[in-house]
């Protein structure tokens, strides 16, 4: 690292054109002194040699300016190309995004539809292999459907124009916990909230964090008799780690860096429903604030997912 | 059937949405003077009584227009603002049904004078209980001027 800085120090140097003829000039000068202390006179020609030096020094300060702002001009260029590169791809992606939500799901009712349709009005010609077959497909059209839906949700995520403001996160808790709760209808979770600062991001994509978080405890805490999901926060300096806790199936921490993945799944299908998006939505929705997010567990008791948003000074600039 | 008792207009490009729309309608004996195009430019020749339904009468009632927004020749949008930027037309509740969900589709059609926008689900049994309780309110319960 160090080897590195000094071979950019020199090459930095080695720009410098007027280096050299100003080290000559004060040269010149210290001369010059000298023999004005011992003289008591300065010749012309010292003078003149004063004056040549001067303009050579003036040229050389002269090119390496223009050099520079060439320089310049071309990595201006250069960003300006990427960005548009980078627009083009951008908006090449919603465009997908919306034939996904758009272009996908036709098919995929016309089959849910008309397999639904054969199981009704067919229902005296069909016996029971076939209505279990039938069954098979609806099923896993259903399937088909909310990949299609988290995988939108995935692309808002990563795309959505980011709106920053000030956010109470406990209204927000508490309201996106009793959304899971009259979905899921159960009523042996209980919430224990702690008191946690309101934080400075988009309340859309917040919303979705926690959803997806509270969403998995309510999910993995299924078998417990007692279930109790915790969500607290720490402030720290410069960001709030805010953390969603619960007494459920926990995981494996040798698999800890596989939770974010997308598609990735710590348990079979028939065990717990579920895609394999969630958590990757929670990773970029946190990123794209400028914060980290991490998971912690152990198998039978618990898992924790931490994640980190930076206070409001500099926010904006941070997250993307 | 006369297209002067035509109650519904259905404007639907995707052959198997359209059979699912007017099953769906069919249930609840909603569909008996419904006429089904497939593209914009053909909803635009009925509604204004011309092309291939020169023979319909532009006054007469209809009921409701359902109009999916993506389709070939002329899209939804175009058929929305055709329609409610004609003092002749602009009474007919249009209803929206479509795959989209997209936020500035909604927005755009409300801001063209759209009367309602239903995103179609894609599980059936939904869509059934989507399409007949719209059908129930815009055919029945609705009062449109005469």
């Amino acid at each position: 690292m160090r080897i590195l800085r000094l071979f950019h120090k020199s090459g930095q140097e080695k720009n410098k054109a007027w280096l050299a003829p100003a080290i000559l000039i004060g040269l010149v000068v210290f001369i010059l002194l000298i023999s004005l202390v011992v003289d008591g006179i300065i010749t012309e020609d010292y003078f003149r040699l004063l004056m040549v030096l001067l303009i050579v020094i003036m040229t050389a300060f002269l090119f390496e300016r223009i050099d520079k702002v060439r320089t310049l001009n071309k990595m201006n260029e250069k960003l300006k190309k990427q960005t548009e590169k980078l627009k083009d791809a951008n908006e090449e992606l919603e465009t997908f995004a919306y034939s996904v939500s758009h272009d996908l799901r036709v098919p995929l009712r016309a089959i849910d539809g008309f397999s639904r349709i054969l199981m009704e009005d067919y229902e005296d010609k069909l016996d029971s292999e076939g209505k279990r077959l039938l069954n098979i497909i609806q099923e896993n059209t259903h399937k088909m459907g909310q990949l299609i839906d988290d995988i939108l949700l995935l692309s808002r995520a990563s795309h959505q124009k980011m709106k920053f403001r000030e956010i109470d996160m406990e209204e927000l808790v508490k309201r996106v916990f009793e959304e899971q709760r009259s979905s899921s209808q159960s009523q042996n979770v209980h919430l224990k909230l702690k008191h946690i600062p309101p934080a400075y991001g988009d309340r859309t994509l917040l919303q979705q964090v926690f959803s997806n978080l509270i969403s998995n405890s309510f999910k993995f805490t299924e078998p417990a008799d007692e279930r109790i999901i915790e969500v607290g926060a720490e402030n720290g300096k410069n960001e709030t780690t805010y953390y969603v806790k619960d007494n459920g199936m926990g995981f494996n921490m040798k698999y800890k860096d596989k939770l974010f993945g997308l598609f990735g799944r710590l348990h079979g299908t028939d065990e717990f429903k579920g895609t394999g998006v969630g958590l990757s939505i929670v990773q970029r929705v946190i990123r794209r604030h400028g914060g980290t997010v991490w998971g912690e567990g152990e198998i039978n008791k618990g898992a924790t997912f931490y994640f980190s948003i930076p206070h409001k000074k500099g926010s904006e600039e941070n997250g993307f | 059937m006369g297209f002067n008792e035509i109650e519904v207009l259905l404007v639907e490009d995707n052959e198997t949405d359209a059979e699912l729309t007017i099953r769906a309608l069919r249930r609840k004996n909603l569909a008996n003077n419904l006429v089904w195009v497939k593209d914009g430019e053909e909803a635009l020749e009925f509604i204004f009584a011309t092309g291939r339904y020169f023979e319909r009468e532009i006054h007469d009632i209809l009921k409701l227009v359902l109009l999916d927004l993506r389709m070939p020749k002329v899209d939804g949008l175009e058929v929305i603002r055709k329609i409610k930027g004609d003092e002749r037309t602009n009474k007919i509740p249009i209803v929206v049904l479509t795959s989209s969900k997209e936020d500035k589709d909604i927005v755009e059609s409300y801001n063209l004078g759209v009367n309602s926008y239903v995103s179609k689900p894609v599980e059936f049994d939904e869509f059934r209980e989507a399409v007949s309780t719209l059908g129930l309110y815009w055919m029945l319960l609705n009062k449109s001027p005469e």
